[in-house]
């Protein structure tokens, strides 16, 4: 584990760590130009064999009210915009 | 396609249907997209309410509904021995499907 | 054509031909110096069929492969990095062949030089930071039963916000600690936050960053942490020492 108080901050250049001891992740991070991301996407096995894929990214939209002139909602909308949030 | 469990496009998240518990593993995988619309649906109407967009019959029918739409998912969770972690799978770019701290 | 490419791993100063032999990188092959004029590149014949591109794009999304090649890279990066200057370049930075390397290194020998240069005297090290859990914050254990729906929904609303708030304030621990670091490297880069399902971590990481820093200044960097360790938003962990992998674009950007 390589945290704070591990006692091997050797202030040496050459002094490096081990292989096993370095996380995949952090590993990645540094190997591939933007770092790893995992798909938005599920994927739904049987008996080890996979089945369906859902993009969830697809099918999800939020519901936002229809803009009315003079409503709260459209106030507020308008006060949003205009100090450049969302 | 011939991927076997942990080859190919591990990158995509996966939920595990055992054939030897298929009615455990099915009820996880619906009550896991049920939990997500709930939340979500819990989100979208709070973020209506601060809007001031309902009237106080909608938030208050808005607000039942979700609450009883948790307490039916408290109990059938509890049936089948889930556990929030049981329900969570992590999206990525979406974020986890139940906040962290829920 | 031949059947093999040629897989750079980093460019170096004052390696001796001797001091790669017996080491082996990716698919095991055997690494070798190709240098011209004082930076040499460390190589090793890989197959071309697994890194054309098209194939080497499908490799990539198996994290199978990918663990597989990185830990044979880092294993090469690492070892030289011990005892030399090394600038590492990303995974799979593959060349059509040794002559095309040579090329690439006489045509840039000037810009390598100063990447290596830079890199003189310095270590990277990196910082992960995470937002500790809230002190009850966001709990959907509620006291009482809300007696209407619209109390259940202020509930809900007040639990949410509470629970973004902590991440909030952690983040903005987590720039002062950045700031803190920051005094002390020569440069800094910013990687993309981890993803859980990878790290196995169930906080959400609010900060990863990498620092190049003067070797000398460790122990400040150690004192630094330290003094973050009872912090109550955040945890603070600490990687390295790296070879400076986050910090060698230059060489990147020639090939």
């Amino acid at each position: 584990m390589t945290g704070p108080g591990s006692g091997e901050l050797e202030p040496r250049a050459t002094s490096l760590f081990g292989d096993e001891e370095v996380a995949l992740v952090d590993l990645l991070d540094r190997l591939l130009a933007g770092g790893v991301v995992l798909a938005g996407d599920v994927t739904i096995s049987l008996a080890g064999v996979d089945l369906v894929r859902i993009s969830l990214r697809a099918l999800i939209v939020s519901i936002a009210p229809v803009e009315r002139p003079g409503t709260l909602a459209a106030r507020a909308e308008r006060a949003e915009l205009e100090s450049g949030r969302g | 396609m011939a991927e076997d469990d942990d080859g190919g496009r591990t990158r995509a998240n996966r939920i595990e249907i055992d054939k030897d518990a298929v009615r455990r593993d099915l009820m996880k995988l619906v009550l896991t997209i049920v939990e997500l619309l709930r939340q979500l649906m819990e989100r979208q109407a709070i973020r209506r309410v601060e809007q001031g967009d309902l009237t106080e019959q909608e938030e208050e029918d808005l607000g039942t509904s979700l609450m009883h739409l948790a307490d039916a998912m408290d109990e059938l969770t509890e049936e089948f021995g889930l556990s929030p972690e049981d329900l969570n799978i992590d999206l990525g770019p979406l974020g986890p499907l139940l906040p962290r701290n829920r | 054509m031949s059947d093999t490419l040629t897989y750079v791993y980093a460019l170096a100063h004052g390696v001796d031909p001797g001091e790669v032999e017996g080491l082996t990188g990716v698919g095991g092959g055997a690494v070798r110096l190709l240098s011209t004029d004082g930076v040499a590149a460390i190589v090793s014949d890989v197959d071309r069929a697994e890194f054309q591109e098209r194939a080497l794009e499908e490799r990539l999304e198996d994290l199978e492969w990918l663990t597989a090649t990185a830990r044979a890279h880092h294993h090469v990066v690492d070892t030289l990095g011990h005892d030399h200057l090394v600038a590492p370049l990303a995974l799979a930075t593959v060349y059509f062949d040794d002559e095309r390397v040579r090329a690439v290194l006489a045509e840039n020998r000037d810009a390598f030089s100063a990447v290596l240069d830079q890199l003189a005297g310095r270590a990277e090290w990196g910082l992960k930071i995470y937002a500790r859990k809230g002190g009850g914050g966001g709990d959907a254990g509620e006291a009482a039963k809300p007696r209407s729906g619209a109390e259940y929904l202020r509930a809900r609303r007040k639990a949410l916000r509470e629970s973004e708030t902590s991440l909030d304030d952690a983040r903005e621990a987590a720039m002062e600690v950045d700031a803190a670091v920051t005094e002390l490297a020569a440069a800094t880069r910013s990687h993309r936050l981890q993803d859980a399902q990878l790290s196995g971590q169930s906080d959400p990481m609010v900060l990863n960053h990498a620092y190049l820093l003067p070797v000398e200044r460790v122990d400040e960097l150690r004192a630094l942490v330290a003094s973050f360790a009872d912090h109550p938003k955040v945890r603070v962990e600490v990687t390295g020492p790296w070879v400076p992998y986050s910090f060698a674009q230059a060489a990147q950007g020639a090939s």
